[in-house]
């Protein structure tokens, strides 16, 4: 197993991807399933450290640095692809299952990247992979989003290239090792905003709702976990402890709910949704402790099982009825209740209700906040833990399965969707039971910082938080029991419209415009008045004095020789008259040519005479 | 195929069956009845703010809850009149 220990894994999965192009249907989809769990097996069995470090001009690459937090990051990456590729079985276009690839392998690139340079590039592959994933739907609307997708991570992608470059540029020592970065120099904060960019955190926020429902069913699924949680992952790595996060994640976690409340596309809920999420991880990294840290890797890994469930639902009722709006489906438990069993798991687990895994990793962030005293924050996060039931809880399921019977009788999903929907399903109640194994790879030793709470004070059995904790589960109980009351009170309030909402975006948009109009004002103002005073009048003005001024120069200083050759005045006028035309027209004899040449090169003469 | 003429447990109208209402009363009920059972755990334990104190009150979440969530939705009932827009809003905007 040597050989697998010194391979990256992402690159087992784009070297794969691209093998996979040259292979019929059933081989691709196939191959793809065992793609990802060769990936899995050889996280497994990696050993901790740094290793692989080729040169690249002149700097120390490091392919792979695996310590808890990349395996923990690892093992989910690969586990979700696995799902996610038996969930896609139906999926028969060749671009996509080598894009997903692609994009996964990247993602672990990003995750095993040990400095910059490798972290930039996984991170730029993950953005144009990706892209192709909102491409494949081939619609009007989904070329239009990529597009709007591609330049928004571009432009994250130069921000965070720009922090790159001076945080090298600014070490002494030049090195360019991925790991907390200094709070004083600028080049951090340009990276922070570069990651935050990815993360959707508002205001940067607006890309994710947009792009990822116009994906395909798959891409979808496949989107929704990896390119926020590497950006989490990245935080966890650059920026622990650094307190900024906090209120950022909180305004992320309450953003997701109103928004997600007002949508009507139900994969459009869902997006919003990641972003309530991400922001209880970004809170986590802020408050930084260890156990903080660990729970956030923790609520990333149960995240990526539920979310990708939750699209997986949502794509089955796609696939099978081609609507996405909460206006046009309703009532499909009747015809579907397996994928509205099992899509529910997943909003229960979102909810973080006991015995699912959202209770057993969320609360340790919640839990952390509380021990460091962020009152506000706390109580942020608890308000939000009551909004994501009410939004992705109840909403989603309540709108797609229940609400109106619209006359849709479609089949239950096929069956490899069940089965990638049930093994998500399997760990959400397994992990919310028995978190064990999940905490077992936690990184509780990331950041020794404080000797602070560990993970025994919230419990890591199941006696422990169901028994011994019974309090934690009540006070749960009576927030969800009455947010579902609150729902069921307001549902006249909830009636959906077709609709979608502005977004922070409208001030990049509307600002570009303003910028544009702006410019166009003052620049091309500028250009019109240096063409009304410069080219149209000044310039002109300036070429009449260099044909009249030496005329009239040579006219005031022939002058006395005329009249004493002709005193009569009109004889003077005619003179004068022929010496301007011949300046004006250029055409003298050549023996007044010869004679200027002749008085100037005598004057010059005498001047050098002089000089001498 | 025909319409169920009579309402499921399950809500499946806009306006949700009778039954589904008592057993939602139920559960919030017995939700609050429990508390009475348990000890809770003491939050913020250090800080003197009447906040942190009253996290510690009897039915704060059952408060918590309902309140967030209403004002969630009334919050965002009132944004929607700024921020709702047709859903082609991108085709011709861009």
């Amino acid at each position: 197993m040597t050989l697998l220990n010194s391979i990256p894994p992402g690159l087992i999965l784009i070297l794969g991807a691209i093998v996979l192009l040259l292979l019929p249907a059933t081989a691709r989809k196939a191959g793809a399933i065992g793609l990802a769990a060769l990936g899995f097996f050889a996280i497994s069995q990696l050993e901790t450290g740094e290793r692989l470090s080729p040169s690249f001009l002149g700097f120390d690459l490091t392919l792979l640095r695996v310590d808890a937090t990349s395996k923990a990051f690892g093992y989910i990456f690969t586990l979700c692809a696995v799902a996610a590729f038996i969930f896609s079985w139906h999926e028969k276009r060749r671009a996509e299952n080598t894009a997903a690839l692609v994009y996964i392998g990247s993602a672990l690139g990003v995750v095993f990247a040990g400095d910059m340079i490798t972290w930039y590039v996984c991170w730029e592959l993950m953005a144009i992979a990706s892209t192709f994933l909102i491409l494949a739907r081939k619609t009007e609307k989904s070329l239009k989003a990529a597009q709007r997708y591609i330049l928004v991570h571009l432009a994250g992608g130069l921000i965070l290239l720009t922090g790159i470059l001076l945080t090298v540029h600014n070490h002494k020592t030049g090195s360019i090792a991925f790991n907390e970065f200094p709070k004083d120099e600028i080049g951090s904060w340009f990276i922070l905003i570069g990651i935050l960019i990815n993360a959707a955190a508002v205001p940067f926020s607006s890309w994710l709702p947009d792009a990822y429902p116009e994906s395909t069913i798959m891409g979808g699924v496949i989107l929704s976990a990896y390119t926020t949680k590497t950006a989490v992952y990245t935080l966890i790595r650059g920026f622990p402890g650094w307190e900024i996060l906090v209120p950022i994640g909180c305004v992320m976690t309450l953003y997701g709910i109103i928004y997600a409340l007002l949508e009507n596309d139900m994969r459009r809920i869902l997006s919003y949704s990641i972003i309530n999420q991400v922001g209880f991880m970004v809170c986590g990294v802020g408050i930084g402790t260890n156990l903080a840290i660990a729970g956030v890797v923790a609520h990333a890994f149960c995240h990526i099982i539920y979310k990708a469930l939750l699209w997986m639902s949502a794509g089955a009722v796609l696939f099978r009825t081609g609507k996405s709006k909460c206006t046009e489906l309703g009532g499909l438990y009747k015809t579907m209740p397996i994928t509205m069993i099992l899509g529910t798991i997943g909003a229960l687990a979102i909810s973080s209700v006991p015995f699912t895994s959202g209770f057993v990793s969320k609360t340790i962030i919640v839990a952390t906040a509380e021990q460091n005293n962020y009152l506000w924050a706390w109580l942020v996060l608890e308000i939000a833990s009551a909004g994501v039931f009410l939004h992705a809880g109840i909403k989603f399921p309540y709108f797609v399965f229940f609400n109106v019977d619209r006359g849709l009788r479609p089949k239950e999903a096929p069956k490899p969707m069940l089965i990638g929907m049930g093994l998500l399903a399997f760990l959400c109640i397994y992990l919310g039971c028995h978190p064990a194994p999940l905490y077992d790879i936690l990184p509780l030793l990331h950041r020794p910082l404080l000797p602070e709470a560990n993970l025994e004070s919230l419990g890591t059995t199941f006696s422990a938080i169901y028994v011994d904790h019974f309090s934690n589960v009540v006070t749960m109980f009576q927030l969800l029991a009455f947010s579902a009351l609150a729902f069921f009170v307001f549902l006249p309030w909830l009636k959906r419209t077709p609709t979608i909402s502005i977004d922070f975006d409208w001030f990049y948009r509307k600002g570009a415009k303003l910028f544009y109009a702006a410019m166009d004002r003052s620049l091309n103002g500028l250009n019109k008045a240096a063409d009304k005073y410069v080219i149209k009048t000044f310039l002109p003005a300036l070429t009449r004095f260099a044909l009249v001024a030496p005329a009239t120069l040579t006219a005031m200083a022939l002058k006395p020789v005329w009249r004493a050759m002709d005193p009569d005045e009109a004889g003077l006028a005619k003179r004068r008259d022929e010496l301007v035309a011949k300046f004006t027209t250029g055409t003298f004899p050549i023996a007044y040519s010869a004679a200027c040449v002749l008085i100037i090169l005598s004057l010059l003469v005498l001047i050098g005479r002089t000089a001498d | 195929m025909s319409e169920t003429p009579e309402k499921p447990f399950v809500p499946d109208q806009p306006t949700v069956s009778r039954k589904f209402w008592i057993a939602l009363w139920l559960t919030c009920g017995v939700s609050v009845l429990i508390e009475f059972l348990v000890h809770r755990h003491e939050h913020f334990e250090k800080s003197d703010s009447a906040l942190a104190s009253a996290t510690n009150g009897f039915g704060f979440y059952v408060a918590l809850g309902f309140l967030a969530c209403s004002a969630a939705i009334l919050l965002a009932k009132g944004l929607g009149v700024f921020l709702k827009t047709r859903e082609n809003y991108y085709d011709d905007t861009p």
